[in-house]
């Protein structure tokens, strides 16, 4: 999972196609210009080269309309070979159309569906994420393509460290990634390089990101967490349960969140998914002092939902782990006389009740027997 | 003689009253229930979607427990009244005569023995059904008191105790559904559809076959114990206050069951407040602030030592037009003051052009280099399609010579 999500973002910025042959199959490397008239990048640099230039907007902000040349050569796009044109194709009459964007953010906004010329399926689940819906409703900071890939520098995912992922949302939530930083898994992430955590996108998923604060979010969510921790190849190097899902699910908890995933997932419900005890951004090792679920922190975690729980309620919960004679004996050996008696008993029945079926049905032939040669005989 | 076959009473009314309340609360609560204990099932999540989500599922299992209970305090009430009052006997009680029946019927059914065990008013199979329904019972609502109560239960006892209680109540359900499907099944419904618990009597064959003892009792005259009226109202005296006492006691213990605790907040728990949109920066991707004069750094760029440059420009060389400004200005400056007037009017491709100017006025005062409006522009240096200082140099002589075409 977190390898694919990372390759669905590095595909964005290793396929580029020209615009005007979008439906041809992409080659990059031997990339002609789409238009025999269109500009060479050095027709554009001839002007746009020179630093420091500017187009005052309504709103008072200077947009800069210069470009580094090096900066664009060494992007994924520049290294491919795209020319300016590519992404500014009203650009290619001198001179150009006048700016109509009111400010700078406007300009971004107005400009970023460039992108969608080749990246069509990324802009589209582009068009379901909460940026997206921000954007419709009016808020001009949700973020946009350029926005997390970059413009002119745009690189690619596949280049840079996986830590380059949660440092990209941090720009716009910042809190967030402190938090995360002092995680479990951001910690693992960001001090020691460790592969197998997840940055954000793993959970929030990438261009079609949604609002965690939905219904459906919430329900859906243990599915998310279970993607790694259910994984014994991943678990296996941390000596993590991996019946997490399981044993959540045949819980009382865990059996209403996955009914209600089912049958009404934009449903509220107050019964917890995992984030609830474990914590989101700030989840630690269940070992750590500061962990919502370490021992010592289990009775306040529980008292959020259930306030009059007292110091052995917690226990109630077997953390994950299927009863065995250690940590469960009562629980286990419940089990354990029902494995036995249940099919003693069943059993017991089933024989009895086949004995009986079988000694009527030879009954009810040794009186039709007889019944039959008498009848025979009289006729 | 009688020519109706004669028939034997077997269930009274409200014995037969109890029997449906039991049927109908069992049936509820075994579906309501089993779908939770295997929710991920298809057709568990057909049945709880059916009757209206899982905490509607949680609901009716939890009225129809509530109807057992009552029900079992109904039955106490009526079971002890036969003890007590009517003087009965004590013929529902098992004991080693029913497990020695069951054994000889079950070596009679494979053939061992020549005739099946005699029985009484209960047989064998009967009496274990009517025990395990008892027994059932009892410690489904025991364990359903710990899982609907966990708070208060785990006050006195250990919190293991509301899993092993989830556990057993579970696997009792099961093994109950299971004796109800193959026990009482077959012995009711398919070896011999047994009506009596519906119509209340039994046919003089079916007696035969089933309670051989029993109507033997019945015609010698022996079933019931001859009671005598007074003593039954005295007892009954007696009993009734005693059994409304309890009976309240047990009323009183279900309305304990049912509201004992408030397990959980019905409200969503307080959220957690994070700061969502927190950026490090005052526009999450800001275009970078064009500086006000280009950078000594920037190759293209001309730089302070413009002055130098033209001082050092050798006059002596005739700079023209046509070999020397026009190379350079064409590929600069053409793109966009262009033949035909370009931006701002200007057309910096011919000779004329340059001299006629743009609105702005001409670009090349010749002899002028600081009226001419194409070396002011440059001078600046933030135009777009800027000349090097060494261009911006030979241009400054040219004019200054003249500007020859």
């Amino acid at each position: 999972m977190l390898f694919l999500a990372a390759a669905a973002l590095a595909g964005l910025a290793v396929t580029p196609s020209s615009p005007a042959s979008a439906t041809a199959a992409p080659a990059p490397a031997a990339r002609q210009p789409a238009n025999p008239a269109d500009l060479a990048n050095d027709e554009c640099l001839a002007c746009h080269a020179s630093p420091g230039q500017t187009v005052t907007l309504p709103s008072g902000e200077l947009l800069n309309i210069s470009v580094a040349a090096e900066a664009f050569d060494q992007s994924v796009h520049g290294r491919e070979g795209l020319v300016c044109l590519d992404c500014h194709p009203g650009n290619a009459e001198v001179p150009h159309a006048p700016v109509t964007a009111q400010s700078r953010r406007d300009y971004v906004v107005q400009r970023y569906t460039a992108c969608a010329e080749c990246h069509a399926d990324k802009y589209a689940a582009t068009l379901d994420s909460v940026h997206q819906r921000a954007l419709a409703g009016g808020n001009l900071e949700a973020a946009v393509c350029t926005d997390c890939h970059g413009a002119h520098d745009v690189t690619s995912i596949a280049d840079g460290p996986r830590s380059a992922i949660p440092q990209t949302c941090e720009r716009c939530h910042s809190a967030i990634f402190n938090a995360y930083q002092e995680s479990v898994h951001g910690g693992a992430l960001m001090d020691e390089s460790n592969p197998d955590v997840p940055t954000c996108i793993d959970c929030h998923g990438v261009h079609d990101v949604q609002g965690p604060s939905t219904e459906a979010f919430h329900l859906f969510s243990p599915t998310i967490c279970a993607g790694c921790h259910a994984d014994p190849e991943l678990m296996a190097s941390y000596g993590l349960s991996t019946a997490i899902l399981e044993t959540y699910v045949s819980d009382f908890h865990g059996t209403t969140v996955l009914l209600f995933e089912k049958l009404a997932p934009d449903q509220e419900t107050n019964k917890p998914v995992c984030v609830d005890c474990h914590g989101v951004h700030d989840i630690q090792r269940v070992d750590d002092p500061k962990s919502t679920v370490i021992q010592e922190n289990l009775l306040v975690t529980c008292r959020r939902c259930h306030p009059d729980a007292t110091a052995n309620f917690p226990a109630a919960w077997l953390g994950h782990y299927p009863p065995d004679p250690q940590h469960a004996p009562l629980v286990f050996y419940v089990n354990v006389f029902y494995w036995v008696f249940i099919p003693v008993v069943i059993g017991g029945m089933l024989i009895f009740v086949v004995a009986d079926v079988f000694r009527r049905i030879l009954n009810r032939r040794r009186e039709a027997g007889p019944e039959r040669s008498r009848r025979a005989r009289h006729e | 003689m009688n020519r109706a076959p004669r028939r034997y009473l077997r269930f009274r009314r409200p014995d037969r009253a109890e029997h449906l309340v039991l049927l109908t609360s069992f049936t509820i609560l075994a579906i309501t229930g089993l779908v939770q204990k295997f929710a991920e099932a298809g057709l568990s999540q057909t049945v709880i979607s059916a009757l209206g989500g899982v905490e509607a599922t949680r609901t009716i299992h939890h009225i129809a427990a509530v109807v057992l209970m009552l029900e079992a305090i109904f039955h106490l009430g009526t079971v002890s009244y036969k003890v007590f009052v009517r003087r009965t006997r004590l013929d529902m009680l098992p004991g080693l005569i029913d497990a020695r029946r069951a054994w000889s019927a079950f070596l009679y059914n494979l053939g061992l023995r020549r005739h099946p065990p005699q029985e009484g008013r209960y047989t064998f199979a009967e009496k274990a059904e009517y025990f395990a329904v008892v027994w059932g019972t009892l410690l489904m609502a025991v364990t359903g008191f710990m899982m609907w109560n966990p708070i208060s239960t785990t006050r006195w006892l250990p919190g293991q105790i509301i899993p092993a209680a989830k556990a057993a109540h579970g696997y009792e359900a099961i093994l109950a559904v299971l004796a109800i499907l193959i026990w009482h099944m077959y012995h009711v419904h398919l070896r011999r559809f047994n009506r009596s618990m519906f119509t209340g009597h039994l046919k003089e064959d079916e007696m035969i076959e089933e309670h051989p003892l029993e109507l033997a009792d019945i015609k010698a005259g022996l079933a019931e114990r001859p009671a005598d009226p007074k003593a039954v109202a005295r007892r009954r005296r007696v009993f009734l206050p005693i059994y409304a006492a309890v009976a309240v006691l047990l009323l009183a213990g279900v309305y304990a069951f049912v509201t004992f605790e408030q397990t959980a907040i019905t409200t969503l728990p307080e959220p957690v407040d994070v700061p969502v949109f927190a950026p490090l920066t005052a526009t999450p991707m800001p275009t970078p602030a064009p500086t006000a004069t280009p950078a000594a750094t920037v190759t293209r760029a001309p730089t302070a030592s413009l002055v130098a440059g033209a001082t050092e420009s050798p006059s002596t060389v005739t700079t023209t037009w046509k070999l020397d400004i026009a190379p350079i200005l064409m590929p600069q400056c053409g793109t966009c003051h262009g033949a035909g007037g370009g931006m701002a009017g200007l057309d910096l491709t011919s000779y004329a052009g340059a001299f006629q100017g743009g609105t702005s006025g001409p670009a090349v005062v010749p002899g002028d280099p600081a009226a001419s409006l194409l070396v002011q522009r440059q001078q600046a240096g933030d135009h777009p399609g800027q000349l090097t200082s060494e261009e911006l140099a030979r241009v400054i002589a040219w004019i200054e010579a003249g500007a020859p075409e």
